[in-house]
């Protein structure tokens, strides 16, 4: 062994030594870090009125046009405004408009704007603003809201604090309450495709909340607007913080890392109930899950054509026991489906008495099928008089765990009236593709859900329209009927007529058994009582809801 | 995963002393403290995850009946409790254990007929194969595997056979490595000279002579390619990847981390699992391990 | 080590390098679904924006014609676009690095002292049960999937005591100067780091036994002993020295693995790192942030590769390479 040997291992130590060295000074400062507690509620509340919410589904894109997450059109909400907005209980009042006229025929909207409405910019909110916002939308259909302004003909600039929006049919639902105002001066340079791919990263509104920060993959932040034109709220600051595991965000409410949470799953609320300083909170969602039928007409759908035979759709859907599945997939936390409105629409839910409900009564469905001439085969499943046999695929997203649940429930509810179904699971976006494949739909049921968009039931009877195969239509479902009713509550401004009609919509729908809804889920929420008050429930949520109220209201304890 | 007894074996093997074929081998494993071990542990899983599911049979397609049921702690009726939906947690481990297994030798066939016919054939032609090959190995071992696995699972789907086909495709470059090595010496030694010259065809001589002595060695790889096709499993089922309908050990902890086990305190939903992938991989691993001091009497150190 | 060497193994990174960005493009190109189809999944694309896309990704052009401007677009180090977020990939991958880089490189730094030291011990007293016991330990810990570690770590940490943060990489909302923030990231940094550390502590040590003990009964080693030289400097100074070899070349695969145990470490405490990104891009499909996180990994492997193999050059002379 030679001396250079030894003298390059005393090399090796040396650096040994450095590396030793540095690991101790990392070490020295997570040591250091150990001692400063950083206390849970007090210091950060306190010291600069932060709101810290906790979500496990991040946003996509700040962009009011073309987002999709509804975390995206929490944030969005704050930083823009609309000309009229939702209340604490859900009622329209004025937003970015001060005052709203509406002519008598329905058809002419005429806003007066805040005189003092500035963009976060510090440029003045002029009518010209608006006009762009909804010529946008309006004129090339495009976005998010485009839904709203079906019926859009032109926005017209009669002063500068002054537009009067014209619509070609008289408006039931307020397409004001839907449209975000954007600054004319920073997108108006952009093509509307620009406009569509566009990231927006450094948004520019008129919102109580101007746009901050935002570090992906871990939160949101947004400041306080000083020059806001309505009351300023308490909160100086909002951060949204993503979470990968409901679990763990749960775990940083108790431990009071969090003052507010979105949704909290079914099993882990349940578990919150007995959390010191935490109050867990149960609330009617607009929204519901169900199993949808491929009722595609086209000569290329893969779609098992039984299912166009509403007896069988029918028969399924007695087959299910509702209260059995908000039992297990919920663990409780919701109510029994039936038509598309959930009981949060109140008085324009169509009520079909328990007896007339398909539901929980396989009895009756065995007759059913026994009647149309679906004999039981030797091995238990059905067949139609030509030999096939009832045998479908059903398909449900992974990742929802409900979903998957329910399907399962539903094999073997299914089976039982001797109809077979083979479930798989898939991602959202698999399935999405694979349900949304308007020309050659290859699929037989799905399991999924529907969120409304707005409190007012004309999203949710939207979707099912003759019009809306290609875009919204989830099941291609096509009735004249259906879509006639539609069309007539959408124009009637008379507020019982409209009831009227809705009501009858439902019926319509729910009879032909295309979906069969599941459930309503609770809206499930939880909020500590040390750090912020001035919570209000209400139906739809306290936060991640139509209203933005509790984020203006809120006040540090 | 990587093969941790062997990793400097690349190297290193290519001095060291040949393996030989040795008809004690699984005696002195036995005989090996470690290898005893490992071997009773190995017998005992074995016999939990085949014979189990006959005694304590999962009905997948009993759920519990009402919201008091999901997660429930150990009860008489449920000895490690319940799942996030009233299932039985015992019966579900011992159906999923078999699950685990299936993917593990599954893969590992995969690796190891993969690996270890490349690396005969590489090491025995040698030349412009062998370079070709080698290139092509050393290709696949710089790709992170892990990464790799998720990649291809989310392309090509969640079945267990072709997680175990992604598995089996990751892993057999290390097998590849180490049988080259040792088939390179093996082609130089006497008797294969002798036979060749003497006229033996190529697949006899790589059938007869080479086959034999290399076969330890397989075999020692074999088992450690297993313990970490287990674990690759495990990760991928984890993450989310794994067959939902096939639930295997993976799955189950899947299951519990997203369905708020840890806030409930539902320990027993994890722990089933979890120490059950940990005591079969631990079993594989000392058999593994003590194969490879048998194979190499050096390694026992001290003199 | 001369230069003739070190060009050969720059020559063989770059193909390496080639082949594994090529790798990536075939991989994430022959996917069933158009990439216009994903992206426009919100439906509020128009069929002039839908154009628009087409065109802005090339998808209007050939494959091989999509390969070249792929190459061309990673040499100006232009990742794509991601599907999700319609940011450049590049963007999005860069805020997840640091946050990997940070807890990869702590716990790198623990393991090697800790496995190696361990194996050392388990080395020098060959045979013993001190080295039993270390060597079925570690079997033990190895064992042991990433994210097992993490539950338990989350239970005992999180849930039962709470005595330091299970999730995230700082405290939401928190408003300290910059020792209190690098303390609160320090903190949040010791249970992600300590689970990664385990598994590779372990693996560390039993290879560093292994080598050892090989090289402990080399007859160098008798000469070493025969000079006089105590057993510690034996094996502090010598024997470690050249059992660093097999060492050195388990960096390479460690790092392999190391990432892989990133991304269920990261998803398990919820560390926005680009293990975590890897786990979202895959549920949510968005195929150019998987194709970079990809080839990312790649490249560092890759390059650690080269780097051992260079060290393995300066620290054995006696092995030749042509």
């Amino acid at each position: 062994m030679s001396r250079e040997t030894v003298d390059s291992s005393d090399g090796f130590l040396t650096r040994r030594k450095f590396l030793s060295l540095s690991a101790a000074s990392v070490g020295l400062m997570s040591i250091a870090g150990l001692g400063e507690e950083a206390s849970p509620a007090g210091a950060t509340s306190g010291a600069s009125s932060t709101i810290r919410v906790g979500w496990t589904t991040p946003p996509d894109v700040l962009n009011p046009f073309t987002y999709t997450a509804s975390s995206a059109l929490e944030i969005i909400s704050l930083m823009y405004d609309t000309l009229m907005e939702y209340d604490i209980n859900l009622k329209p009042t004025s937003g970015l408009a001060a005052k709203e006229t509406v002519s008598a025929d329905g058809k002419t909207f005429t806003y007066q704007l805040r005189p003092n409405a500035t963009w976060h910019d510090g440029k003045p909110v002029t009518a010209a603003d608006v006009k762009f916002s909804f010529d946008v939308v309006g004129k090339n259909n495009l976005g998010v809201s485009a839904w709203s302004l079906v019926d859009y003909e032109s926005a017209v600039v009669s002063s500068p604090n002054t537009v009067v929006i014209n619509y070609k049919k008289p408006q039931a639902f307020d397409p004001a309450l839907a449209v975000f105002i954007v600054p004319q001066h920073i997108w108006g340079s952009m093509s509307t495709t620009k406009i569509q791919s566009y990231n927006n990263p450094n948004p520019v509104g008129s919102g109580p909340f101007k746009f901050k920060k935002w570090s992906t993959g871990q939160f949101v932040q947004v400041s306080r607007n000083a020059k806001w034109w309505g009351a300023l709220p308490a909160a100086t600051s909002i951060i949204w913080n993503q979470y990968e595991n409901s679990d763990v965000m749960v775990q940083s409410l108790s431990s009071g890392q969090l003052d507010i949470l979105t949704e909290v799953p079914p099993v882990l609320w349940n578990g919150l109930k007995n959390t010191p300083s935490v109050k867990s909170v149960e609330m009617d969602s607009f929204s519901f899950h169900h199993i949808g039928f491929n009722q595609s007409t086209s000569k290329k759908s893969g779609g098992n054509p039984l299912l166009l035979d509403k007896t069988i759709r029918q028969a399924l859907s007695y087959s299910l026991d509702r209260e059995q599945l908000v039992a297990l997939a919920l663990a409780g936390h919701g109510v029994p489906g039936s038509v598309q409105l959930p009981p949060s629409f109140g008085d324009l839910q169509e009520t079909i008495p328990a007896n007339q409900q398909f539901n929980n009564d396989p009895a009756k469905a065995r007759t059913m099928l026994d009647a149309a001439g679906y004999k039981v085969g030797s091995n238990g499943i059905r067949v139609d008089k030509h030999g096939k046999p009832l045998s479908f695929r059903l398909i449900a997203i992974q990742t929802t765990d409900e979903d998957v649940l329910a399907g399962q429930i539903f094999v073997k509810a299914a089976q039982a009236i001797g109809v077979k179904l083979t479930l798989e699971t898939l991602d959202g976006t698999t399935l999405g593709n694979i349900v949304y494949n308007s020309t050659a739909p290859n699929w037989d049921i799905f399991i999924w859900g529907w969120d409304s968009n707005n409190p007012d039931p004309d999203y949710l009877l939207s979707i099912d329209l003759t019009s809306q195969i290609g875009g919204n239509n989830d099941i291609f479902y096509s009735n004249p009927v259906y879509d006639n009713l539609y069309a007539q509550q959408a124009v009637a401004i008379n507020p019982a007529q409209r009831r009227a009609l809705v009501h009858e919509a439902q019926k319509v729908f729910y009879d032909d058994a295309a979906y069969c809804i599941m459930w309503y889920q609770s809206k499930l929420q939880a909020y500590r009582t040390d750090t912020w008050k001035g919570w209000t429930s209400t139906r739809g949520g306290i936060i991640y809801n139509f209203t933005r109220t509790n984020y203006l209201t809120a006040t540090p304890k | 995963m990587s093969n941790i007894v062997n990793v400097g074996g690349a190297s290193a093997s290519d001095e060291r002393p040949t393996v030989t074929r040795r008809p004690g081998v699984w005696r002195e494993v036995w005989r090996d403290d470690m290898g005893r071990t490992g071997l009773i542990t190995l017998g005992a899983v074995l016999f939990i995850i085949l014979v189990g599911p006959i005694i304590f049979p999962f009905q997948s397609q009993s759920f519990g009946t009402s919201s008091a049921s999901i997660l429930q702690a150990p009860t008489a009726s449920h000895w490690m409790g319940t799942t996030e939906l009233g299932q039985d947690v015992l019966r579900q481990f011992l159906v999923g254990g078999r699950i685990s297994l299936y993917v593990g030798v599954m893969a590992t066939l995969i690796a190891i007929v993969l690996g270890a016919g490349l690396g005969l054939v590489s090491g025995y032609y040698a030349g412009w194969r062998d370079t070709v090959l080698m290139r092509v190995t050393d290709f696949f071992l710089v790709l992170p595997t892990l990464p790799l696995i998720i990649v291809l699972a989310a392309l090509f789907g969640q079945s267990i056979l072709i997680t175990s086909l992604v598995i089996g495709l990751t892993s057999w470059p290390q097998t590849a490595r180490i049988i080259r090595s040792q088939v390179l010496s093996l082609r130089e030694r006497p008797l294969v000279l002798r036979v060749r010259s003497l006229g033996a065809s190529d697949l006899r001589i790589m059938g007869k002579h080479i086959l034999p002595n290399v076969a330890p060695l397989i075999f020692a790889n074999l088992v450690l390619v297993l313990s970490g096709s287990i674990l690759a499993q495990a990760a991928l089922a984890f993450l989310g990847l794994g067959d939902p309908v096939q639930v295997s050990w993976g799955t189950m902890l899947h299951n519990a981390f997203n369905s708020g086990a840890m806030s409930e305190g539902a320990w027993w939903y994890v722990l089933t699992p979890g120490v059950g992938i940990v005591v079969m991989v631990l079993a594989f691993s000392l058999v593994g391990h003590s194969l490879d001091r048998v194979l190499n009497p050096l390694r026992r150190g001290g003199r | 080590m001369n230069a003739r060497y070190f060009v050969r193994k720059l020559s063989t990174l770059s193909v390496t390098l080639f082949v594994t960005a090529s790798f990536n493009f075939l991989l994430f190109h022959v996917l069933p679904g158009s990439p216009v189809q994903l992206l426009a999944r919100s439906g509020h694309f128009d069929a002039a924006a839908r154009a628009q896309l087409v065109k802005l990704f090339g998808l209007n052009r050939s494959l091989v014609a999509q390969y070249f401007i792929y190459l061309k677009n990673l040499l100006h180090g232009n990742l794509g676009y991601s599907y999700v977020y319609r940011k450049p990939v590049s963007t999005v991958l860069g805020s997840a690095i640091g946050n990997t880089v940070l807890l990869v490189g702590t716990a790198t730094v623990i393991t090697v002292f800790v496995g190696v030291w361990l194996g050392v011990v388990a080395a020098s007293r060959a045979n013993t049960l001190v080295d039993t016991s270390i060597t079925v330990g570690s079997l033990g810990v190895w064992s042991m999937p990433d994210f097992f570690t993490g539950m338990i770590l989350i239970f005992v940490c999180g849930v039962w005591t709470h005595v330091l943060p299970i999730s995230g990489i700082e405290t939401p909302g928190l408003v300290t100067g910059l020792w209190g923030h690098l303390g609160d990231v320090g903190r949040h940094l010791v249970l992600p780091a300590v689970t990664l550390m385990l598994v590779n502590a372990a693996e560390f040590s039993l290879i560093t036994r292994n080598s050892l003990v090989d090289v402990l009964v080399e007859d160098y080693m008798l000469t070493a002993r025969a000079k006089g030289l105590s057993r510690r400097v034996i094996i502090w100074r010598h024997a470690l020295r050249n059992a660093l070899l097999p060492i050195v070349t388990a960096t390479a695969l460690y790092v392999g693995m190391v990432l892989g145990g990133a991304i269920q470490v990261e998803t398990v405490f919820s560390w926005p790192g680009m293990g975590l990104l890897i786990y979202n891009s895959v549920e949510q499909r968005d195929y150019p942030v998987l194709e970079g996180c990809f080839l990312l990994f790649a490249i560092a492997v890759i390059a650690t590769n080269f780097i051992s193999d260079l060290l393995y050059q300066v620290l054995d002379p006696r092995v030749r390479r042509t």
